[in-house]
């Protein structure tokens, strides 16, 4: 078995194709959706192009208080109705026109207008300048009131007490301080890209039977069931090697934690046997390399939307998610994210564990059942 | 189909079982979804023996040798090495047995030495004697300096004679060779028949199968011709030629248009520029036209007993030519 296990590991070690898809694609997916998600986290993504009209102090001041929180982009006070044209073009959703004479009307106590144009058509991305700009609207109103509070002979502090909300919002994290996208995508394309040594064990089945070399093994001291074995082993080895690799790169490039590393190593282990089983199970009862290859895509896609693997299971709805139940990705991804952001130990994702080993022997067990037939066909 | 069985001093019979042989193999039958790929073969082997297996392709000969090595399992009749049942206790007789596939069955991403190393752990050798049987194997194949090359950039002939090398590592005592030459240039060819005719000389045991007669020609002392899943003659390769050849003389004089008339001349044929004389008693014809000669004073090129070829054995045997 052994002979049959360096043998493999070799033979791995040289498959190009297979580098592709349980490495370098991962890796790609990770970097594209990390990307992408690390810009949509920080508040810098928000951006509002402001004409300023006014050009006063207040006008200044209102742009400075804007720019903590939004990125702001000031184009020349001539240009309105070019940037309106661009907003009908879809070229970008909002613009904010301060116009002139709003210092004066502050000063006077009048309202000062400032007018939002929006496209109708991208509420969901308004939406939030909408809030960010009705907030400092409230502040500012605040501050008009605190001060004739203070004009009656109340105190800066009493004042505030006055003003204050009832009610008082304490942001608490029920998971965990960090989580963020990255803690989703560095399990979820590893899980998914875990499934894809599928294709990789099926054609190497597949090419032992057709080039004759199953048959002449047999000839040799070799066993069937070590020659299972050992073909079985590298590849649990290899989607091992496959998990190390892309969470330690997911924790040097994108700071991701790994929570307790033991019970990672477990469902890293676990899952690892559970894409492998799978994996013999297929080898063993599909009539080809194609069909290998479509039946792969299905259940490593399918896995991947059902289980979780694409957006958080709680983003899908309610059938999509009592689906993704039955599929080993769901179980694999579920763990991780437990391990990762809800700081679980063994514990707490032992039940996962157990789920992904019978996945694993399910297939070990049709591979079994399988494995004399396929001998006879590879002899003819 | 009678069997037509020959021995050189005793005909096999199963009854005749462990009478000094090492092989024995008594009516193997096969059949594949309703065709009949075997029918009755029995034959047996002695020690040292260098036997041919010819026939033309679906002659049964490949099924014979993966029955012999327990890829595939007869419906009856019974296979014995050294007095052991093959199908019984293959695990018993594996390890005297070395098989090379038709096909060139190696990794063809890995090295020679990855491979050989694959192939002699596979029958059960280790460590050091390992590699000192991969350097004897290397040696022998005359690959040793291109031991550590990818087997895909090696040359068919190349290829082909580390697919022999990988059935030698456990120094086997019968080694079967399935067609072993086919499609390799004749350099790579005569390096093969160099390495069987050595290892047959070292005292391995050869059953070598082929539909190239002349191959059986230079390798074997014994022959089976087989047709149709059966062995339709058996024997010595000389006796063979002896029995079933047909005998001839050939004679080239210049301007001899009509070949001279013999009553035990069975038949005549234009070869060349000479005459071809098939004829049961060469001896009396060949003094005849050496009269004849004499009397007209032909200018004889060629005058010469020719050796009766396979072909026309396996022609006589089975009713076809074997390149039909």
């Amino acid at each position: 078995m052994k002979a049959m296990i360096i043998k493999e590991l070799r033979l791995i070690g040289k498959d190009r194709r297979s580098f592709f898809f349980l490495l370098l694609m991962p890796i790609l997916f990770i970097v594209m959706f990390g990307s992408v998600f690390n810009q949509s986290g920080s508040g810098a993504s928000i951006t509002l192009r402001t004409v300023d009209q006014d050009q006063s102090t207040a006008s200044r001041a209102l742009i400075g208080q804007m720019q903590g929180i939004m990125d702001i982009k000031q184009l020349p006070a001539d240009s309105v109705n070019e940037q309106l044209d661009k907003i009908k073009q879809g070229q970008f959703t909002a613009m904010l026109v301060i116009p002139k004479g709003f210092e004066q009307s502050m000063k006077q106590g009048k309202p000062a207008n400032i007018k939002l144009y929006q496209d109708p058509a991208s509420q969901m991305e308004t939406a939030p300048i909408q809030a960010i700009l009705e907030s400092i609207s409230t502040q500012y109103r605040d501050q008009k009131q605190t001060g004739l509070l203070m004009a009656s002979g109340e105190t800066k502090t009493q004042a505030e007490a006055a003003l204050a909300s009832p009610i008082h919002i304490e942001n608490v994290s029920a998971s965990s301080d960090h989580f963020n996208m990255i803690d989703q995508v560095v399990p979820g394309m590893t899980v998914m890209f875990v499934f894809f040594i599928m294709i990789t064990m099926a054609r190497r089945f597949f090419e032992e039977k057709k080039t004759g070399l199953l048959s002449r093994i047999r000839t040799t001291r070799i066993k069937p069931l070590h020659y299972l074995i050992g073909m079985w082993f590298p590849f649990v080895l290899t989607v091992i090697a496959q998990c190390i690799i892309l969470f330690a790169f997911g924790h040097f490039v994108y700071g991701l934690r790994l929570g307790d590393v033991a019970a990672l190593s477990t469902v890293i282990l676990s899952l690892s046997i559970a894409g492998t089983g799978i994996g013999l199970g297929l080898s063993f009862i599909v009539p080809g390399e194609g069909a290998a290859m479509v039946i792969t895509q299905l259940i490593s896609m399918g896995g991947a939307m059902l289980g979780g693997l694409w957006m958080p299971s709680y983003l899908l709805p309610q059938s999509v998610q009592t689906i993704g139940h039955f599929t080993p990705q769901f179980w694999a991804q579920h763990s991780l994210q437990d391990i990762i952001a809800h700081g679980a130990h063994f514990s707490d994702i032992w039940g996962s564990v157990l789920i992904l080993l019978t996945f694993g022997l399910a297939g070990l067990a049709v591979a079994l059942l399988r494995l004399p037939g396929f001998l006879r066909s590879a002899a003819n | 189909m009678a069997q037509v069985l020959i021995h050189p001093q005793e005909t096999y019979t199963p009854e005749a079982a462990n009478n000094g042989y090492m092989l024995e193999v008594s009516g193997l039958k096969k059949t594949y979804a309703k065709k009949q790929a075997l029918e009755n073969v029995t034959f047996a082997l002695k020690p040292g023996t260098s036997f041919g297996f010819l026939g033309p392709n679906g002659a049964g000969k490949s099924t014979t040798m993966k029955i012999l090595t327990g890829i595939v399992k007869a419906d009856s009749g019974s296979a014995k090495l050294f007095g052991k049942d093959m199908m019984q206790e293959p695990d018993a007789v594996s390890k005297y047995i070395g098989y090379v596939p038709q096909e060139i069955t190696l990794y063809e991403k890995l090295s020679a030495y990855d491979n050989l190393e694959f192939f002699g752990e596979a029958y059960g050798v280790r460590g050091k004697e390992l590699k000192k049987r991969i350097q004897e194997v290397l040696v022998r194949t005359g690959l040793l300096e291109r031991s550590k090359d990818i087997v895909s950039t090696f040359s068919g002939g190349m290829k082909r004679r580390i697919n022999i090398a990988a059935a030698l590592l456990h120094r086997p005592k019968l080694l079967i060779l399935d067609e072993p030459t086919v499609g390799i240039d004749p350099q790579s060819r005569n390096h093969i028949f160099e390495m069987i005719r050595d290892l047959n000389r070292e005292g391995v045991t050869i059953i070598y199968s082929t539909h190239y007669m002349e191959e059986v020609e230079a390798l074997c002392d014994e022959v089976a011709i087989m047709d149709q899943g059966s062995i339709k003659a058996m024997g010595p390769l000389g006796q063979l030629l002896e029995q079933y050849g047909q005998k001839s003389i050939y004679l080239e004089v210049p301007g001899l248009t009509e070949p001279p008339q013999d009553s035990d001349v069975n038949a005549y044929h234009k070869e060349g520029s000479g005459w071809l004389l098939e004829t049961e008693r060469s001896s009396a014809v060949m003094q005849r036209l050496l009269r004849l000669a004499s009397q007209h004073a032909w200018d004889v090129k060629q005058l010469e007993v020719v050796r009766p070829s396979l072909e026309s054995v396996f022609l006589k045997v089975t009713g076809t030519a074997l390149r039909d």
